[in-house]
């Protein structure tokens, strides 16, 4: 439990140490240290000043009293109690720290005093010297704070004891008022020390800024920006990586294009050259093979009228049947390799005769929609591949999909034409479809020739639950083909 | 139970003991020192003290030092307390024997004379040293000073005692007049130390190029310290004056002045009385007379009253 607590608060703490920008964090470290460094100084030097200055009092309580001892004997001897006063009044008037000094002879009464006025009896029996000690000394507790009382025995205790009392109130003022230098001197220190940091994290954070605005650049296919090298440091470095990386993509991007531009060149070359081979032999077929089996049929027809032999006429009758089934073959021939139909009718009369041939020729029940375009004819190469496209994806329906209905739309939506091809068929996998393109060499093809047009094709279906395909040309973009084909 | 354990639960128990019997007591209740109270009055004793005043021909310390045993065995004898008065000066000590604020007093010999003079003292005993009752002014200068009399120290410092002071002040100044010189302008510069050990002190250490001082004084601190003899030495010794007397105010209860003067001269008679005369230096107490200041008068009778300060002062 407790090792999965920590863990989650560690994570909990690297959240929030991550989340911070660099700026915070080097403010945050500076800081820090600085605070860290100010206040652990301060703190010793106050606790180590107040033991050194401590010790001093003490040290100069005793002193001060022993020799105020001294000075008081013969004082006291000669009963010069002026004298004495004038003493006491020098002794407290000559060392700050002293707050009371008084003398009180062998009786304990008191001799002279500097409390002016009255005397606090409760400080009397507060301390004493024996007559053979050097001194007695300690704190007393007093409504004024800690007070350093030393008493020492005056003439070895024959002419009374001498009492000093030392306040710490100015060893404690010396304290606080080096504490407070110390603590001004740390927030100075930090003051300048934010500023430093301000100004370097700037320096340090504008390259990344800048490197971060760059990749986004090229994260969206902008491979223009290059950055300065503002330090020779390790920033500069990555500066330098990144941009050795962009011109890298630049470089690719461009090949890659090329390549592209030569691949798409080629299979344009490929299908235009199709297209003219088949619309050459349909011609071929048409004029050519049908214009002789036509002949070939009215010379059968004059035979048959010719002959009066009931055999020969049956025969010729055999003959002129099966030459007018090639006949038609050849033209079905000649119409499924280009249908003169779309060069001269139209892309909605060629499709609307391909469905109905594929009606009459495949049994299949296909319902064709087509909006939008009767007004104006497409240019040559898009009627050309919707015709395709629509005789591809109708011959894969034809040939796998065990369908009994098609739905075939074509519309034209503003600036795009619109081919969908549904069927309820058995569908297929698409999934184990890819990267076996003979499989699918027809949606290869469908594909292929939309994006020659700067199209694209979507393909929906599953196993069971019938196929969509949803092809999308724009109508007025620089389509690829029509760069490379003038 | 092993003896080791044993040892063991001893020392857990003296532990135990220590640190509960030491724990911090509870801190004592604050003094105020703003609750200023008036200090009663010094309570007198039942018995009114004897109250002995000593000149200052020693320091306050060394008078207390050298008194004390007598002063305790009087307080003893007369089973009485007994107060030692000191003043700076003696003619703050004459002053308490006229106004009766003392009752005996050992003063000096200039003092006596003046004191008769003036308000008629009387004297209880006087002590014996080497057999007699006088002593002598030694002029004293530093053991490495070449001068070899007082007309050496013309322009010099010199340290006097006190300005009633026979030895230390009316006898130099006797002998400054004797050569032909006002005392206030024969030396460059003077100065009073109140009392006959300071002056030694201050010949010794070279602060004063010369002193007159009381020869039982400076006989006793040489012999207390030989190296004061080394470091000092004497140019010349005066003619015999009357000692330094005890004495009394003249109204003085006859029967407390007899007794004091009975205890005084009985003290030579047992050893404890012989044993507190040995720190002052004396070897018994005598009764004296009058006459024997004679000697002292015709000095200072000599002296100019105009620096006499005794004379001029009254």
């Amino acid at each position: 439990m407790t090792w999965y607590g920590s863990d989650s608060a560690r994570q909990r703490l690297w959240t929030i140490f991550g989340s911070v920008n660099i700026r915070a964090k080097v403010l945050g470290m500076v800081l820090g240290m600085v605070l860290l460094l100010g206040l652990t100084v301060t703190y010793q030097v106050r606790v180590t000043l107040a033991d050194v200055l401590e010790e001093q009092l003490r040290e100069q309580g005793i002193s001060t009293t022993r020799d105020l001892a001294a000075r008081a004997t013969d004082l006291i001897l000669v009963n010069d109690m002026y004298g004495l006063h004038q003493l006491l009044q020098e002794t407290a008037a000559n060392n700050h720290n002293v707050r009371y000094a008084f003398v009180v002879d062998t009786d304990e009464h008191v001799l002279a005093h500097t409390f002016g006025s009255g005397f606090p009896q409760a400080l009397l029996q507060a301390n004493t010297a024996a007559p053979e000690s050097h001194h007695q000394a300690l704190w007393l507790q007093t409504d004024e704070g800690r007070i350093w009382d030393s008493a020492v025995p005056i003439f070895e205790g024959r002419a009374g004891i001498a009492r000093v009392g030392m306040s710490e109130d100015e060893m404690r003022r010396t304290v606080n008022r080096v504490t407070g230098q110390l603590l001004l001197m740390t927030v100075i220190v930090s003051a300048v020390g934010i500023t430093a940091a301000i100004v370097l994290t700037w320096a340090f954070t504008r390259p990344i800024l800048d490197l971060v605005e760059a990749a986004e650049s090229v994260a969206h296919g902008d491979l223009s920006p290059r950055l300065t090298r503002w330090a020779n440091d390790e920033v500069g470095d990555l500066a330098e990586a990144f941009n050795a990386m962009t011109e890298a993509l630049r470089k690719a991007a461009q090949e890659r294009q090329e390549r592209d531009l030569l691949r798409a060149q080629y299979v344009s070359g490929i299908i235009t050259a199709q297209e003219e081979e088949r619309k050459r032999i349909a011609r071929e077929l048409h004029d050519g093979t049908g214009q002789l089996l036509t002949s070939l049929l009215a010379g059968l027809s004059a035979l048959e009228n010719a002959s009066t032999d009931p055999l020969v006429r049956e025969r010729t009758e055999d003959l002129r049947k099966m030459a007018s089934h090639t006949l038609q073959e050849v033209r079905n021939l000649a119409v499924n390799l280009r249908p003169s139909a779309l060069d001269d009718l139209g892309l909605p009369a060629a499709i609307e005769h391909y469905v109905g041939m594929c009606i009459r020729h495949y049994g299949l029940d296909i319902e064709l929609t087509i909006h939008g375009l009767n007004e104006e004819r497409l240019s040559t190469e898009r009627e050309t591949a919707i015709y395709r496209i629509v005789q591809e994806a109708l011959t894969n329906v034809a040939r796998h999909a065990q369908a009994s209905s098609v739905d075939v739309i074509l519309e034209k939506r503003g600036d795009v034409a619109i081919v969908i091809i549904e069927d309820n068929g058995c569908g297929m996998d698409l999934k184990a479809m890819v990267g076996k393109p003979d499989k699918g060499l027809g949606l290869y093809g469908i594909r292929e020739r939309a994006e020659l047009l700067g199209g694209k094709l979507t393909i929906e279906s599953e196993p069971g639950k019938g196929t969509s395909l949803f092809v999308m040309l724009p109508l007025e973009s620089e389509s690829l083909a029509s760069e490379l084909i003038p | 139970m092993t003896l080791s354990a044993r040892l063991m639960g001893f020392v857990m128990v003296c532990l135990t003991l220590l640190l509960f019997g030491c724990s911090p007591q509870s801190a004592p209740a604050a003094i105020q020192l703003s609750e200023l109270q008036p200090l009663p009055p010094t309570s007198e004793t039942g018995i009114t003290p004897l109250r002995v005043a000593i000149a200052a021909v020693l320091s306050p310390q060394g008078t207390v030092e050298s008194y004390q045993p007598l002063l305790d065995y009087m307080s003893a004898q007369l089973n009485r307390p007994i107060e030692l008065v000191q003043r700076r000066t003696y003619e703050e000590i004459n002053a308490l024997i006229e106004q009766g604020m003392v009752d005996v007093a050992f003063v000096c010999t200039g003092a006596y004379v003046a004191g008769s003079r003036d308000f008629g003292m009387e004297l209880l005993v006087g002590p014996q040293v080497n057999g007699e009752s006088v002593y002598y002014s030694y002029l004293i200068v530093p053991a490495s000073s070449p001068a070899a009399g007082l007309a050496d120290l013309q322009g010099k410092t010199f340290a006097f005692t006190d300005p009633m002071s026979m030895t230390g002040y009316f006898y130099p100044s006797f002998l400054v007049h004797e050569l032909g010189y006002d005392t206030r302008s024969f030396f460059a510069r003077t100065f009073f130390t109140y009392s006959h050990d300071k002056a030694i002190s201050a010949v010794a250490s070279g602060i004063a190029d010369g002193a007159a001082v009381d020869s039982l004084v400076y006989d006793a601190a040489v012999a207390q310290n030989p190296e004061l003899a080394r470091q000092t030495r004497i140019v010349h010794q005066s003619p015999p004056f009357g000692i330094p007397p005890v004495v009394v105010n003249p109204a003085t209860r006859p029967q407390i002045k007899a007794e004091l003067q009975r205890l005084l001269l009985d003290l030579a008679n047992t050893p404890e009385g012989r044993e507190v005369l040995k720190p002052i230096g004396f070897e018994r107490f005598v009764t004296l007379q009058d006459s024997d200041y004679d000697s002292v008068r015709q000095v200072m009778s000599t002296i100019p009253t105009d620096y006499n300060i005794l004379e001029a002062s009254r």
